[in-house]
């Protein structure tokens, strides 16, 4: 009787088993095709010196570390990385607080709350290409908005995108000003369910506003600041489009991302293996930034 | 009830893998023959072309001969750098998505190297002797020819009448660099800009220097293919250069055109597909004459831009696209696209009296078409002027010396020949 209870357990065991199998294993199956597979002929090619149209007569050929040696002592890979950690932070500094400020603004109206957060949120959704060909027009030096009214206060102009102390600060401030509604959703949405007993606790404690904000209202929200700034801070590195429409990694580098520099110097030149050694060493950049995040959101 | 949501799970992924995967279906563009004509199913052909008037001329010309070959002409425009991407991504495949490409002049070197060209001569195409002959020195490996000059796109000077006429100056009296110069600086004196350049990629910045640079009796490399930037000429040329930007700015293209026409700006280095000028328009567009000082030694200093087409080594519709090719390249076909902005490398298109009537600029083109430059036919061109392109930016922007950047680069590219 009481093997027949084993075995029967047992069996509801590995069926329970393979049921969590079956329902992994989609996800696993998509992640090894379209994250493994890649990552792993990546990382493949980057030991070659792969180029997609010389391969076709002359095929590629294992070059060990050469490409990594190449990509490390270039100058122009060097001030690439030193752009995208410059931009990531400044970036991410800027999107958190005016998102967050945003968020607390918006949770604190009494009406109005729905059409505020539609009218925030609609930089969000435009796409990047429309982003940055309308702030390129706004900007432009012979028709944009931006000369004419600096022009008509008397104050002094800009090649905004070809001046080399204006064209960095311009791209941070146009992924700001689009990704900053991404941090005011997540932030907003994390403020609705702080407990409001914990407000009122603290106003009969005879808290003050900066008082509730640092010990009832971030308290509540720190896992979502995390979240966002480790959202941020992995598409802030991976900015491409932005600066690829509007200057090109120019003038003179200053803008040059990791990505953009890849793409000048690897892509398309069509030097897949070059291409291949830098993308790898910008996943393992991503990784390291990341980590810290990584390791807050699992412990 | 588990094991049967484990089983319609399991199905539902059969059914996607086999999904994704897709079938062979057999499609007439599977066929190497061309098209029968009383079949109903027309042919179809896939063109990749260059995006704006280059795709539109074309665009223009293909109902006639898809009526006449029983064939749908599908178009896909794409800016150069992707033309380029898309044309040899391609070409990996051993059956092709297109049948008929625009491409650049400067990526001939590479791409008939690779095989990514089908032999024309092999097809049975070839060019007459109306076709300009010097925008052909790049269509040809050996006797075998590759590629067809279409549109005749070559550097001129875009400037603004009245700027250049506030200097004392009309487009004929442009003769020199000096004059450049000289007519840029005056419009800086009266608070606009003198030259326009465009400075948002390495592609840009190099091809709007090469014609001072072949002005001052220069060139970006030997007849060895080894680079010859850091040179005595080089060195002036980019001196000179600093000199004319200094007047002016750097713009995207469509600032560059704006600040022509409006006004705000004086000249800069442009195409002719970029403005059609007429009596009425603020700007018009003239030969560089290639040189330095007036009354000195003139170079040959108009750039190719010249789109060819030509068809990919892997299509599926070889002899159809052939057929297509030799119509696009027809002189009536050709003739009949100026109206619309076609510029055709041709003799009896630029200098029919008809069109000079219409279009007396062309003559102009003509006469740069006649005595132009192509960028080096190298199979390394992309690199060598992303290296080129970005030295030069950091030149222009005070970062690095002339010579400091000029030196960094030739060792560069060295590298890059080796």
């Amino acid at each position: 009787m009481k093997r027949n209870v084993n075995t029967k357990l047992r069996s509801a065991d590995a069926q329970t088993k393979r049921f969590g199998l079956g329902m992994l294993s989609p996800t696993v199956v998509i992640l090894l095709i379209m994250t493994a597979y890649p990552l792993f002929f990546t990382l493949v090619y980057s030991f070659t010196d792969y180029n997609l149209l010389r391969s076709l007569k002359k095929g590629s050929h294992f070059i060990a570390l050469q490409n990594y040696t190449k990509l490390l002592s270039d100058p122009y890979f060097q001030q690439s990385i030193l752009n995208t950690v410059k931009f990531t932070i400044l970036a991410v500094i800027f999107e958190m607080f005016i998102g967050l400020v945003m968020a607390l603004f918006v949770n604190s109206l009494k009406r109005g709350q729905k059409t505020m957060r539609t009218l925030l949120l609609l930089p969000y959704l435009l796409p990047t290409v429309t982003v940055a060909l309308s702030w390129r027009m706004m900007l432009s030096p012979n028709y944009g908005i931006v000369n004419q009214v600096l022009q008509a206060l008397h104050l002094p102009v800009y090649n905004w995108f070809s001046d080399i102390h204006t064209a960095f600060g311009m791209l941070v401030l146009i992924d700001v000003w689009q990704s900053a509604p991404f941090v005011f959703l997540l932030l907003y949405a994390a403020l609705q369910s702080v407990p409001q007993s914990q407000y009122e606790a603290a106003r009969i404690d005879g808290a003050n506003r900066f008082k509730i904000l640092f010990y009832v209202t971030l308290p509540n929200i720190k896992n979502s600041l995390a979240l966002c700034a480790l959202l941020r801070t992995i598409d802030s590195f991976r900015l491409f489009d932005k600066v690829n429409l509007l200057t090109g990694g120019g003038p003179a580098n200053s803008t040059s991302t990791i990505t953009q520099y890849l793409y000048n110097y690897g892509i398309k030149s069509l030097d897949f293996g070059f291409g291949s050694a830098g993308a790898i060493v910008m996943t393992v950049l991503v990784l390291l930034l990341s980590s810290v995040y990584i390791k807050r959101a699992i412990s | 009830m588990k094991k049967a949501l484990s089983l319609i799970l399991a199905l539902v992924m059969a059914l996607s893998l086999a999904a994704c995967g897709g079938g062979k279906t057999e499609t007439p563009s599977d066929s190497n023959t061309p098209a029968d004509n009383t079949s109903a199913e027309p042919t179809k052909l896939s063109l990749i072309l260059r995006g704006g008037t280059y795709a539109d001329v074309i665009k223009e010309c293909l109902p006639a001969f898809e009526a006449e070959h029983n064939v749908v002409c599908e178009v896909q425009e794409l800016s150069e750098g992707d033309l380029y991407s898309g044309i040899a991504l391609d070409a990996i495949n051993d059956k092709g998505s297109y049948d008929l490409c625009m491409v650049d002049g400067s990526w001939m070197a590479e791409f008939t190297e690779n095989g990514v060209l089908a032999n024309l001569t092999e097809l049975g195409y070839s060019l007459d002797e109306d076709v300009i002959p010097a925008t052909t020195a790049i269509c040809y490996v050996g006797d075998d020819l590759y590629l067809a000059p279409y549109y005749g796109n070559v550097t001129v000077l875009l400037y603004n009448k009245a700027n250049v006429e506030a200097a004392g100056y009309t487009g004929d009296t442009i003769l020199s660099l000096e004059d450049m110069l000289a007519i840029c600086e005056k419009a800086k004196a009266d608070g606009k800009l003198g030259f326009i350049y465009r400075g948002d990629s390495q592609n840009n910045l190099v091809v709007d220097f090469l014609p001072i640079l072949l002005s001052y009796g220069g060139w970006v490399i030997d007849s060895n293919n080894q680079p010859t930037v850091n040179t005595p000429e080089f060195k002036d040329a980019m001196n000179f250069y600093l000199k004319l930007i200094a007047t002016g700015s750097a713009q995207v293209k469509d600032d560059l055109i704006a600040s022509c026409d409006t006004g705000a700006g004086t000249m800069g280095v442009g195409w002719p597909g970029w403005y059609t000028p007429t009596a009425d328009t603020a700007a018009d567009y003239c030969a560089i004459t290639g040189a330095v000082a007036k009354g000195g030694e003139t170079h040959n200093a108009n750039v190719y831009g010249v789109w060819t087409i030509g068809i990919p080594s892997n299509s599926q519709n070889k002899e159809l696209a052939t057929e297509l090719l030799s119509y696009l390249m027809d002189k009536d076909v050709q003739k009949s696209t100026v109206p619309s902005g076609g510029v055709p490398c041709r003799y009896s298109s630029l200098q029919d009296a008809e069109i000079l009537k219409t279009y007396p600029q062309y003559e102009v083109v003509c006469k740069a078409l006649e005595g132009g430059m192509y960028r080096p036919v190298i199979a390394e061109w992309t690199q060598f002027y992303t290296i080129l392109g970005a030295e030069m930016d950091n030149i222009v922007n005070g970062v690095k010396t002339v010579d400091q950047g000029l030196a960094d680069a030739q060792s560069q590219l060295e590298a890059l020949m080796k």
